[in-house]
């Protein structure tokens, strides 16, 4: 027996009354790919399915310096956006290493966070972005940054009422890189991805931000490796001793993908790249 | 419960009966007969689903149904003309042997065919991409790329 229920609200207003009425119960979709899966493996038996590809998410705007992505623009949206490839390279950058077409004219951004999976692709360049994300429910709206939004593999503080509505990313300054490794190249999840983002006075590194994907059970920050750059001149020898760092802050697990100790192997080189990359050297 | 779908699909309007569970490939294949988009995985990983949704590709098996209302659905069956005869991609494929045992086929005409929509002179390495998302069991890849360059060179 499926008694789910359906609905397609037009406007974000109805979207969040429909969510409010039922709360847990409501299964939020939007593209789908991450979602429709477990709905046909019987993973997932939603109750109420709520549509938000009608709501106008869809759009990517500059405001005062801040690029503001709606949650329901698609990865194949962030690809051609000429705002993003010009305001945050790092982030089509990684868009276009996802998936493959079809899913990259489905898939969203927002469903790409919100579904909070350690490996999400597009999670590691809004966290060296210093991203904000809009949360708004009927009771009103609220920001959480990036980096405090995952709280386990697919676990957020995204509350029952609530929708993820818009990513707000702030001027950004500095050279950004994206590496993902996958076992192959399209339709793969990654078994490691780094983003990384130097903000460079000569060769001082001014602010460093250091992201892993697949490394942990969130997309994380390597904070404690950051402040080893941050106002230190970088050298081959400072990179790589702030790779192991960064690898030493990182918690990889054994799974279908790879094992633990290749992820940090390969991880701590493909950082060190990263960051030789983002310091203006060629590697 | 079930809700009321009307959409277009190859051009002609329909009208289902649908679950909001059920994906685009559920009623393509058991409400409306349409078998060629074929149900390979069912989690968008194989690409023999593939169907172009308001012309560009997009796997059926991961499309919420109820989310194609009014919109313009075409499956592998768009390609040929009234009359049965064959689209240059089909015919290309033929002529290649770019089709084995022919189940990944549908879905690698369809990411073909929106990629030639968008780009009628794609480079090698552009065709690889359009099809990365649809798996060939056979291991016809190189045929299949010849067939796709054939089209893109004959015009």
């Amino acid at each position: 027996m499926n008694s789910a229920r359906y609905f397609a609200p037009k406007g974000i207003e109805e979207a969040l009354k429909i969510r409010a009425e039922h709360g847990e119960t409501a299964t939020v979709l939007a593209g789908g790919t991450d979602l429709v899966p477990k709905i046909n493996y019987y993973d997932l038996k939603p109750a109420v399915l709520l549509y938000i590809g009608g709501i106008g998410l869809d759009y990517v705007r500059e405001e005062q310096g801040v690029l503001r992505v709606g949650a329901g623009t698609t990865w194949a949206g962030l690809i051609s956006s000429s705002l993003v490839t010009a305001k945050a390279s790092v982030l089509s950058s990684a868009a276009r290493q996802g998936g493959c077409v079809a899913t990259r004219n489905a898939g969203t951004i927002g469903g790409n966070v919100v579904n909070a999976s350690p490996a999400a692709d597009l999670a590691t360049p809004l966290l060296v972005m210093d991203t904000e994300l809009l949360l708004e429910s009927e009771a009103g709206k609220r920001t959480v940054a990036v980096r405090d939004f995952f709280t386990g593999p697919g676990e957020t503080v995204l509350r029952g009422d609530e929708i993820l509505v818009e990513m707000s990313v702030p001027r950004v300054t500095g050279k950004t890189v994206f590496i993902k490794l996958g076992r192959r190249k399209a339709m793969t999840l990654s078994v490691v991805n780094v983003a990384v983002r130097l903000d460079m006075d000569g060769r001082t590194c001014k602010e460093a931000r250091i992201a892993l994907g697949s490394m942990g059970p969130t997309p994380m920050r390597c904070t404690k490796a950051e402040e080893m750059l941050n106002g230190t001149a970088l050298d081959e020898a400072l990179i790589r001793e702030c790779a192991v760092q960064a690898i030493a802050e990182s918690r990889p697990i054994d799974d279908q993908r790879a094992t633990a100790w290749y992820r940090k192997s390969v991880g701590e080189a493909l950082l060190a790249r990263a960051l030789a990359q983002a310091a203006g050297k060629d590697s | 419960m079930k809700y009321a779908l009307t959409f277009t699909l190859n051009g002609g309007e329909v009208d289902v009966l649908v679950k909001p569970t059920d994906t685009l490939l559920d009623v393509l294949r058991e409400k409306i007969n349409i078998v060629s988009a074929k149900r390979g995985c069912d989690s968008g990983d194989c690409g023999t689903c593939t169907v172009l949704l308001d012309g560009k590709p997009v796997r059926s098996c991961l499309t919420i149904a109820m989310t194609v209302a009014g919109r313009d659905v075409k499956t592998v069956e768009s390609l040929s003309s009234t009359d049965g005869e064959l689209h240059a991609l089909q015919r290309a494929f033929h002529e290649h042997g770019a089709t084995q045992c022919g189940f990944c086929t549908p879905g690698m005409l369809m990411s073909a065919k929106a990629l030639l929509d968008m780009n009628s002179k794609p480079t090698r390495d552009e065709v690889v991409d359009a099809i990365s998302g649809n798996l060939c069991r056979c291991g016809a890849y190189y045929e299949i790329i010849e067939a796709i360059e054939a089209v893109v060179n004959s015009e």
